[in-house]
């Protein structure tokens, strides 16, 4: 463990590597960044399960000196840390060498995985930040790596506007984790995390205090994860290629809000303000992006609301004490939600868009895509014995007996719109007939397959470390030397189970017999046209009620202030400017030529001073 | 050579350079340039000679010199009446800026090889004279010493401006004289009534005098002439309303200019409120805390807001160093270790990331003849290498972490949100308008679709990648390693903190 | 010997002065202006003379300096009248109001 902190350092020499030789290389490139994200994959591995004997591992270096105190950089490998560092390896190799299948022929190949080797390394040092300035730092690098991956196809106008749109929205996220931090320094006289929670358990700082920053830190998470109202950006960023759709969009970064939660965990105990605030946006927003799932008509963009939905299930669980639950079902969510966007990815290789009416019949033709998507479907949706029923059973049960029945009604309502929505999209792209001329299409080749297919194996059974059933492993691990973050296992009541099942299997029925067998029409609710669907088909109008306010108002403010510029400002310069031109006119004038006008006039000044020097008696005092 | 010599050395060496111009003939092109960047070559190395000695761990005022200069005798008196020393010297503080400035000099001197067209040899000679006076207002320790390079550098900044600038650049030179004149008067002024009521213009005496209550000043008096020095030092930044001759500057006058004037001479106000205002003036400057936060405030939003909007990208970056100097007078008003440390942090890293930016700029201007974002677009394509350090400098810009950019803001910020937590709370819409303002213009240019094929262009090569990479990675060095930069800085900290008392 | 005091000196070299003065300020006729000119620097030489003999330490000095300002007046009165005669070929006119070719 001692040697975690190269983890982080094979992406970003791939990055750096890439960068200087990588045009050299063209399509060699992708053997750098697959072998160096092998090496911190083996890294994680190794690190893993060091830590299942070991405590927690901690070193630092000082980075920067103000005056006496002494900021430092280190890196810290704890529980939590240690199950991060192997997601993210995880999914950042098999995306690097899917990547290699689904990106060939791009001119800027060498470039593509030289962003993927910079993201890379910004999440693996965000997950073993020791202190959250630190984190801040990686945090705002992997919003970088993010931005240029959503805007490679730079070309595009659309993919211009969604990199733009997500770092900026994400940016105003992250003031609040900047604000938030800075004021948790002159609280805490500190950044360390240790040293935060000790001065939170010691009760040195004021309740009103955590409740500021703890929600201050939340609305950076709220900006990375995609969590209403600064969720906008997520979709658009399907603009990027697919592989970085599931690895930053699906797995990675967009985790990372849960996973600062679920690292300050014990700073949002101390406030039950501010867990109500989690556990309400990520409720909210867990039913809210599920109902515009719903009739998306873009494979990437139902995924990406479905992402958004997921995450603030997540958020949900943890908001109500659910610690083992969120930090459970971000790392289920990363295995099947990056198999779901990596067979979708094989799905638009394989028939060159990405509309879902376009597509049809394809089961028979992806022999391999097709059952992996399926059992990503299953997965997300619930069904019993895959990953995604455990924990978001985890997360039910947290919600009930956390004292939220309202939350609970609304996750087991989106619980049933993700079965339903998933399953849409399922029976829309792989069964019935083709929807258009889909001449040559064929499997992709195996480099893209077999990450899809380990991750689906993963997708089945990641789940059954903690289960209800066989023991709660992953639960008991996490808390283990930690009892303030909560139990390991939440008892709850067995009709809660058998409640999300049927919820699902009501979903998938439903589905099935619109778009399926096709007895239900789809418009039986509101067709195309209708007030409904226009609003949730327009996200709500969210998008151009920002434009309409936030935009307006800055675009507004900077003409206003360009007013000031122009003639308040110049204004004055121009003033005097006049003044002054006025004034040697003036005296220009009285330029007559005439000397004895000259000397009249120095004689009366002289006979002036004279008068005044009588006057005073002396100098002026 | 002694050490004491040397920093004469580095501040008087470039005008060798102009003797031997002077004796060049106009025509030999290649001769004039090779001199004029060769003369910038050993301020440069002197001046991280003079860094190494600081790391070695030895005394930064073994370079201290005083020679007796001017004095007035009285008719029958054999002590001088008043007497003015020729003193130079470096604190960390100094040291910084001296090596920004020769490092930011040579960069200049490279981009003047590619961008100036004509009269090589006028522009060398001038601009050779401006990196003396620049290297002297940091290394002079006296004001009277000061106020001459100061001016030094004001004229023959006039002169490249005039000359060597686009369509509108005589009224760009006439603003800039006639503003940074009327600043110059009111610091001349200032000197003056220092030096006629405490008899001496040593900076460090001066402390002492000022500081003392019984002293021959009176409080108000005091804090008329802090006044005066944040007006005169405030033209110079600049600061809000004082800043309009500052975005003609940037838009009219030539590029490697504007590196030298965005990159240094903007931030000979920033170190004359340090060294001038905080230093000599601290308990004024205690006063007037609130006030200078303010003054921050309104423009990080003002330069921010206004760059917004902008459609020449040079006025945005114009704009954007309104809205950059806003975080040095936060931090400065902060009036702490960190804010502090923020404010000089900033002045060092929009020294490097304008230079770049504004090199980046002229070459883009080279190739296709305009700055306007509207007209640009998709350069991405056609020019990868422009486009990606343009990109990476905005990036630098907007705050960063791993670029240097970052540190000074976050420092800035920690500090004022210790002291005026409001103030800074609503300073951090700043944080957001940066970005969203350098990505529209940056992302307006190089991404998207092409609005005129840029087919023909050539992408950076050969001589102009060296200020470009250098300036990058002295970006990032200071910013993944800040360290380079703060541990120069403690002992001048150290001394700021005590006059301030804290 | 001393019965004429000091003062009355001082009187007469200020009449001169002011009669010299308000010649030279106000007559059109520059022949005139130097002549107003010469009696302005009588009145000093008057003033110069009248000190050194009643000034606080009498000397010759102020006898030797009016002496000078003298020859000093004879030297410009010949230089005026010069410029004068120059003037006069070019312009035909002796008017100063006329003279004012040097405002621009």
């Amino acid at each position: 463990m001692e040697n975690a902190w190269l983890i982080p350092l094979f992406p970003l020499l791939s990055f750096l590597l890439l960068l200087l030789i990588g045009k050299r290389l063209r399509e060699a490139s992708a053997y750098v960044g697959i072998l160096l994200t092998l090496a911190s994959l083996v890294f994680s591995i190794l690190v893993l399960f060091e830590r299942f004997s070991e405590p927690t591992y901690m070193a630092k270096v000082n980075w920067l000196t103000i005056g006496e105190v002494h900021l430092t950089a280190g890196f810290e490998v704890n529980q939590l840390n240690a199950l991060m560092l192997f997601i993210v390896s995880l999914v950042s190799f098999l995306v690097h060498t899917y990547s290699k299948g689904y990106m060939q022929g791009d001119e800027r190949f060498h470039v593509f995985y030289a962003y993927l080797g910079l993201f890379t390394f910004a999440m693996l040092g965000l997950v073993i930040s020791p202190n959250i300035l630190q984190t801040y730092i990686f945090w705002e690098l992997v919003g970088v790596g993010s931005f240029l991956l959503i805007g490679f196809y730079f070309y595009k106008e659309e993919a211009k506007a969604a990199a733009k749109k997500a770092f900026i929205m994400t940016r105003i996220g992250d003031v609040g984790l900047f604000i938030g931090m800075i004021l948790l320094f002159w609280q805490t006289q500190s950044f360390e995390y240790s040293e935060i929670f000790k001065a939170v358990e010691a009760g040195s700082v004021s309740n009103t205090m955590i409740t500021l920053t703890a929600i201050l830190i939340f609305i950076g998470a709220i900006g990375k994860s995609g969590q209403f109202p600064l969720h906008t950006w997520l979709p658009d960023a399907m603009e990027g290629p697919t592989p970085v759709s599931a690895l930053i969009h699906a797995a990675t970064m967009v985790a990372a809000g849960v996973y600062l939660v679920a690292a300050l965990f014990p700073l949002f105990l101390a406030s039950k303000t501010a867990l109500l605030t989690v556990a309400v946006i990520g409720g909210f927003t867990a039913i809210f992006a599920a109902s515009i799932g719903l009739v998306q008509t873009d494979i990437k963009r139902v995924l990406a609301y479905s992402t958004v939905s997921q995450l603030g299930y997540m958020m949900l669980a943890l908001g109500c004490g659910g610690y083992v639950a969120g930090v459970f079902h971000l790392m289920t969510h990363a295995f099947f939600k990056a198999l779901l966007f990596l067979a979708a990815g094989s799905v638009i290789h394989a028939v060159h868009t990405q509309n879902i009416e376009e597509m049809g019949g394809l089961w028979k033709k992806l022999k391999l895509t097709a059952p992996l998507f399926l059992i990503g479907t299953l997965a997300i949706s619930g069904v019993p014995g895959l990953s995604g029923f455990f924990s978001k059973d985890e997360i039910l049960v947290a919600a009930w007996e956390g004292g939220h029945p309202v939350l609970f009604l609304l996750a087991l309502i989106a619980a049933f719109m993700t079965a339903f929505y998933m399953f849409r999209l399922f029976f829309m792209v792989f069964t019935g007939d083709a929807r258009s001329e889909q001449r040559d299409v064929n499997e992709s080749p195996s480099v893209m397959t077999l990450p899809m297919v380990l991750l689906g194996i993963l997708a089945v059974v990641a789940g059954y470390i903690n289960t209800p059933w066989f023991g709660s492993f992953l639960g008991d691990w996490l808390v283990d030397g930690n009892p303030i973050l909560g139990a390991a296992h939440i008892e709850g009541p067995a009709w809660i189970m058998i409640a999300a099942t049927v919820v699902s299997l009501a979903g998938i029925l439903f589905a099935y017999f619109i778009y399926g067998k096709r007895s239900i029409a789809p418009d039986w609710l509101s067709g195309k046209g209708d007030m409904l669907h226009t609003v949730v088909s327009n996200k709500y109008y969210i998008d151009e009620f920002y434009q309409m306010t936030v935009v307006a108002i800055v675009t507004g403010f900077s003409y206003f202030l360009r007013l000031i510029d122009t003639f308040l400002v110049e204004g004055i310069v121009k003033g005097v400017v006049g003044f002054v031109q006025g004034l040697g006119r003036t005296g220009a004038k009285m330029q007559s030529g005439q000397v004895q006008t000259y000397g009249a006039v120095a004689f009366l000044g002289l006979a002036v001073l004279a008068v005044i020097y009588a006057l005073t008696g002396g100098y002026l005092r | 050579m002694n050490l004491q010599s040397i920093l004469s050395i580095l501040v008087f060496s470039p005008l060798l350079g102009i003797i031997v111009l002077a004796m060049l003939p106009k025509t030999q092109e290649k001769a004039i340039k090779a001199v004029g960047f060769l003369a910038t070559l050993p301020p440069l190395i002197l001046s991280f000679a003079v860094y190494a000695h600081f790391l070695a761990g030895k005394s930064l005022s073994d370079f201290s010199v005083s020679v007796p200069w001017i004095q007035f005798h009285g008719i029958n008196a054999q002590e001088p009446i008043f007497s003015v020393s020729y003193e130079l010297a470096v604190s960390g503080f100094q040291l910084v800026l001296v090596v920004l400035t020769s490092v930011v000099s040579t960069l200049a001197a490279i981009g003047a090889v590619t961008f100036i067209k004509k009269e090589w040899k006028g522009y060398f000679m001038l601009f050779l004279l401006l990196v003396t006076g620049m290297l002297g207002v940091f290394t002079a320790e006296n004001l009277i010493l000061f106020f001459i390079f100061f001016e030094v550098t004001l004229i023959p900044t006039f002169f490249l401006i005039g000359k060597w600038g686009y369509f509108e650049k005589e009224k760009a030179a006439y603003s800039f004289l006639i503003y940074n004149g009327l600043g110059s008067a009111v610091l001349l002024i200032v000197i003056m009534i220092l030096f006629a009521k405490t008899g001496t213009t040593n900076i460090e005496l001066l402390k002492e005098i000022v500081g003392d209550p019984s002293g021959p000043l009176s409080a108000d008096f005091k804090l008329g002439l802090f006044i005066a020095l944040l007006v005169a030092f405030g033209v110079k930044l600049p600061i809000f309303p004082l800043h309009s001759w500052m975005l003609r500057v940037h838009v009219q006058a030539p590029p490697s200019v504007v590196m030298i004037h965005s990159g240094i001479l903007l931030k000979i106000g920033a170190y004359g409120l340090i060294r001038f205002g905080m230093g000599i003036f601290p308990n004024q400057f205690e006063k007037l805390a609130t006030l200078i936060a303010i003054l921050g405030l309104i423009n990080l939003l003002y330069g921010a807001f206004l760059a917004f909007i902008q459609t020449d990208f040079k006025m945005v970056l114009a704009y954007s160093s309104i809205s950059h100097m806003g975080i040095v007078l936060i931090g400065l008003a902060a009036m702490n270790e960190a804010g502090i440390q923020g404010a000089i942090f900033q002045v060092v890293s929009h020294g490097l990331i304008s230079a770049l930016l504004f090199f980046l700029v002229g070459v883009l201007y080279e190739r296709t003849e305009t700055s306007l974002i509207d007209n640009l677009g998709g350069l991405a394509k056609g020019m990868p290498l422009a486009a990606g350090f343009l990109l990476a400098g905005a990036l630098g810009s907007l705050g960063l972490p791993g670029m240097s950019g970052f540190v000074s803001e976050f420092m800035a910020f920690l500090g004022l949100f210790k002291v005026q937590p409001w103030i800074a709370a609503v300073g951090t819409i700043g944080i957001i308008m940066t970005a969203a303002y350098l990505l529209r213009a940056v992302l307006g240019m190089t991404y998207g679709r092409a609005h005129r094929e840029f087919d023909g262009v050539l992408d950076l090569r050969g001589v102009e990648l060296v200020p470009v990479v250098v300036l990058m990675l002295l970006i990032v060095l200071i910013g993944v390693y800040p360290s380079v930069l703060s541990s120069p800085l403690q002992a001048t900290l150290e001394t700021i903190m005590l006059g301030l008392g804290g | 010997m001393s019965s004429v005091p000091a003062s009355a000196f001082l009187a007469l070299a200020l009449i001169l002065f002011c009669i010299g003065l308000y010649g030279a300020l106000t007559k059109r006729n520059t022949v005139i202006v130097l002549i107003s000119i010469e009696l302005m620097l009588n009145a000093v030489n008057i003033n110069l003379v009248t000190f050194s003999k009643y000034g606080v330490s009498p000397s010759i000095n102020g006898q030797v300096f009016a002496l000078f300002a003298m020859a000093v007046a004879a030297a410009e009165a010949a230089v005026g009248l010069a410029i004068l005669m120059a003037l006069y070929r070019n312009k035909k006119t002796v008017h100063i109001d006329e003279m004012n070719e040097m405002k621009h």
